[in-house]
């Protein structure tokens, strides 16, 4: 078992070219952060992105950041932060999470993955700001899609293809985003005691105000007591989040409004920017859940209004435990060690009559291997999955099976 | 043509629609000229039928047959589209699903609909608005939302909006062997296998017929207002904008109109109290103070790039107006030249070069000797000439083709796109070649891989092997 490390795309693509000569399977890896994450592999060899580094272009004024997939996400978190900009899709850290806490992520592992953080319901998913890359497919050959300009409509979309394929269809090298200033001022009201439902209403009822609420969560009150703010975990309830942002002369008024749109008796409490800013990111690295680390996690997406009843009826059958976010649409589920199958079957058949689906981001990779990772598409989109695979990697060299068997 | 075998495989196949479809099918060749062409120069490509489709099955129906027989399958909506990806290049099967128009499901707790592919845009708006929604992807024609889709359509609120990529939250389509495939939800799209709902959305019906759709709408602001700008110079109303979205402000809109623009938009939408000068129109979404808020900060840019006051229109029926004034652009340049045919240009550029680039582009529509307005969705970088041309005359043809050449290699030099909106058909076939030489071995493959017969609108977008 090698770990291959080139430091540019021209060694990425001989690497992969020599493995595809050889008919050997590469599993691919970045920083590796989100290390078992997905059906586990048996791969000869690995091959390293990470010694592709560094911001190649970043013009603050053109909204537009371009780096090397095997950059550090601190490095690009930073370079914006430095202008007052930001990735729009508020990226998630799993590292506490997966238990892979020395390892530093990287930009292009994100890509591979299309994590999005709570504002996905405001901003949208990274898949959505991102414009352009390039990649090496499954026989070596580099290609690039998209571009930096915020709008393209040249040609069959492979950004978005290649975006969350988790570098089944190519080994990312270079990636391109639009960025968005970073907002002035922010503040959470948290509103106490409400139960899911009563949780799930308020939140779809706060988006579909004009106040622009940037992140809608909803956290039981064992969740909230487990929280490092201490008004978050001195609420002695559940409390449902509501994030405002805004320029700093204008978020009072925000503020107002959505507290008088919540209700006099409401009881909300005010989080200022520094208790908002780590409660949103607890929910977004999903911290709240990594302990005890035996217990599988879930992350499961559906209707918003479908949500909390979901929530419900999944924490209640599986003895489970976790919460809301994107106003009611992103349920995270910690499933304790003594269901078999990590409560698959309950969810997945929970899910076909709802609508949805429902990723094992964390379990033993025994697990991984015997159920499904991800949501197992119909026989008709399977097949299609497969020709696409075919199309960009037909030797099956790139992160083979890491989603589906055969792909 | 199709040579002999193909060509009685084609007959039979035509003679089995007819037969299925009766009225709902026809040869007449006015019917098949209609349906060979969009609103732009491109001359019709006919296709040897049309079929009109109310459901999906048929839709399935069309396909099945076509598939055994290998005829070619252009679906048509409302015929809007700009880069000739209705022309039938190999002749086939027009599908038209202008009748599929019924919206199936509004979720407005949810923000997401469901509508057949037929639905139009405004036909959408008028059904949402009484439950406090909207649908903001507004190209200028009344498309459908099937058509949008198809070409990944954007328009005037992408700005803050996104375009059709954004929010399509899944779609029902007719593979290329006759079979259904429906893809994506309910669900806000996170990990659920390949992104095969973004791959059919601008694939410009080349890898299937979409026929219902999944939209994520949005809740109509409590406080909307349009305002109208005048500037001494065409750099000045570029600059406002591109500052506007430099700082964050979440504006709705801003559209550029330059002085020819604007003098053709007062003529034909009878626009009353505007100079024909260098103008931005604006739109903000909010509540009242955010929209307050907004006007102020941008009103400051305004003031100090040249700008003249702020003609409001806070009324809907004022900004209905204007609005339907910004979306006949393309009409209105039209009449600039009665007679004349236009070809749609449009290049995107980083935001930072915009104002050098419309700037060059300016002095070469003045060397070209050609009339041609220009109108930009200047927020994301994209605008438009719209060149005005007698398309049976050649000398004026390689002027046109000049201009447009030279504006896609300016663009292109600074990491731009030949297409932000109006996609690639096949007028654009040979540019997209120059910007993507790389890609097009892999949307060939990807084509192959899903239609190895090639059957679903060939020609578009790449050009066959």
């Amino acid at each position: 078992m090698a770990v291959i490390a080139p430091t540019d795309e021209a060694g990425v693509a001989a690497a992969v070219r020599a493995a595809h000569a050889d008919d050997r399977a590469l599993e691919l890896e970045g920083g590796g952060s989100r290390r078992g994450f997905g059906r586990p592999l048996q791969t000869a060899d690995t091959l390293s992105l990470a010694g592709l580094g560094g911001i190649e272009l970043y013009e603050p004024g053109e909204l537009v950041i371009r780096a090397r997939a095997g950059t550090p996400l601190t490095e690009v978190e930073a370079a914006l932060a430095a202008e007052g900009q930001m990735l729009p899709f508020e990226p998630p850290d799993y590292r506490r999470l997966l238990g892979n806490d020395g390892a530093a992520p990287t930009i292009g592992g994100l890509v591979a993955a299309n994590l999005s953080g709570p504002a996905r319901i405001a901003r949208g998913a990274l898949r959505d700001s991102l414009i352009g890359v390039r990649f090496v497919d499954g026989e070596g050959r580099i290609q690039r899609s998209g571009g930096r300009v915020m709008k393209n409509v040249t040609g069959l979309d492979l950004v978005k293809l290649v975006a969350g394929a988790h570098g089944t269809l190519g080994a990312l090298t270079e990636v391109t985003f639009k960025v968005l200033p970073r907002p002035e001022a922010e503040l959470t009201l948290a509103v106490p005691g409400l139960d899911p439902a009563r949780a799930g209403a308020a939140m779809t009822g706060a988006l579909a105000t004009p106040l622009e609420v940037a992140a809608a969560a909803h956290l039981p009150a064992e969740l909230a007591a487990r929280s490092t703010v201490p008004e978050v975990a001195g609420a002695g309830t559940a409390l449902t989040l509501l994030r405002l942002e805004s320029f700093a002369d204008f978020i009072g008024g925000r503020v107002a409004r959505l507290a008088e749109h919540l209700g006099a008796d409401s009881g909300a409490l005010h989080l200022e920017a520094g208790a908002s800013r780590a409660v949103w990111g607890e929910i977004r690295d999903v911290t709240l859940l990594a302990e005890p680390r035996d217990r599988a996690v879930w992350k499961i997406s559906t209707a918003p209004t479908a949500g909390t009843a979901l929530f419900e009826s999944l924490t209640d059958e599986l003895d489970g435990e976790g919460y809301l976010d994107w106003s009611g649409g992103l349920v995270w589920l910690a499933v304790p060690p003594h269901q078999d199958d990590a409560g698959s079957a309950t969810i997945r058949e929970a899910l076909a009559a709802l609508g949805g689906h429902a990723t094992l981001v964390r379990a033993p990779a025994t697990l991984r291997a015997a159920i499904d990772v991800f949501e197992p598409p119909t026989r008709q989109v399977m097949a299609l999955t497969r020709r696409v695979k075919d199309a960009f990697d037909p030797k099956r060299i790139l992160n083979p099976g890491r989603m589906y068997a055969g792909v | 043509m199709p040579d002999g075998l193909e060509h009685r495989g084609r007959e039979r196949a035509l003679a089995l629609l007819a037969e299925r479809f009766g009225p709902r099918f026809s040869r007449a060749p006015a019917v098949r000229a209609q349906h060979g062409r969009g609103e732009a120069w491109h001359p019709a490509q006919p296709p040897d039928a049309v079929v009109w489709c109310a459901r999906t099955e048929e839709v399935a129906a069309v396909v099945t047959v076509c598939a055994e027989h290998r005829v070619p399958v252009v679906p048509f909506g409302a015929g809007t589209s700009l880069e000739g990806q209705l022309c039938c290049v190999d002749g086939g099967v027009s599908v038209d699903l202008a009748s599929m128009n019924r919206v199936l499901e509004i979720n407005a707790a949810d923000l997401d609909v469901a509508v057949e592919a037929g639905v139009t845009r405004t036909q959408l708006n008028s059904d949402l608005r009484d439950q406090g929604l909207f649908f903001p992807i507004d190209p200028g024609a009344d498309a459908t939302l099937g058509g949008m889709a198809a070409t990944r359509a954007s328009g005037t609120n992408a700005v803050r909006y996104g375009t059709m990529r954004d929010n399509v939250l899944g779609v029902t389509a007719v593979m290329p062997d006759g079979r259904v495939a429906r893809f994506g939800g309910r669900a806000r799209k996170s990990a659920a296998g390949y992104d095969l709902t973004r791959l059919l959305v601008g694939s410009e019906g080349t890898l299937g017929v979409v026929t219902e759709l999944r939209l994520q709408v949005h809740g109509i602001p409590e406080a909307i207002a349009a305002a109208v700008c005048g500037f001494a110079s065409l750099e000045g109303a570029v600059t406002t904008a591109i500052e506007t979205v430099q700082a964050g402000v979440p504006v709705a809109r801003v559209e550029l109109l330059d002085e020819l623009q604007m003098r053709a938009c007062i003529a034909f939408s009878e626009l009353e109290g505007y100079a024909a000068a260098p103008t931005l129109f604006f739109e903000f979404h909010g509540t009242p103070a955010a929209v307050a808020e907004q006007a102020a900060t941008v009103g400051g840019l305004a003031a100090a790039n040249g700008g003249g006051a702020f003609a409001w229109a806070t009324l809907a029926e004022e900004r209905n107006r204007l609005w339907r004034a910004r979306h006949d652009v393309y009409y209105a340049a039209l009449a600039l030249r009665p007679g004349a045919q236009a070809i749609a240009t449009d290049v995107c550029v980083p935001i930072s070069t915009l104002a050098e680039v419309v700037s060059a582009t300016r002095r070469d529509i003045a060397a070209s000797g050609l009339i041609a307005p220009v109108v930009g969705h200047v927020g994301d970088g994209n605008f438009h000439l719209q060149l005005l041309v007698d398309p049976a005359d050649p000398d004026e043809m390689r002027r046109a083709e000049a201009l447009h050449a030279a504006m896609v290699d300016r663009a292109l030099a600074v990491g731009g796109t030949c297409t932000g909106e109006h996609g690639v058909g096949i007028g654009k076939l040979a540019k997209v070649a120059k910007e993507h030489p790389t890609a097009i071995p892999y949307w060939r493959a990807l084509k192959r891989a899903l239609d190895p017969d090639g059957i679903m609108n060939p020609g578009k977008i790449f050009a066959a092997d």
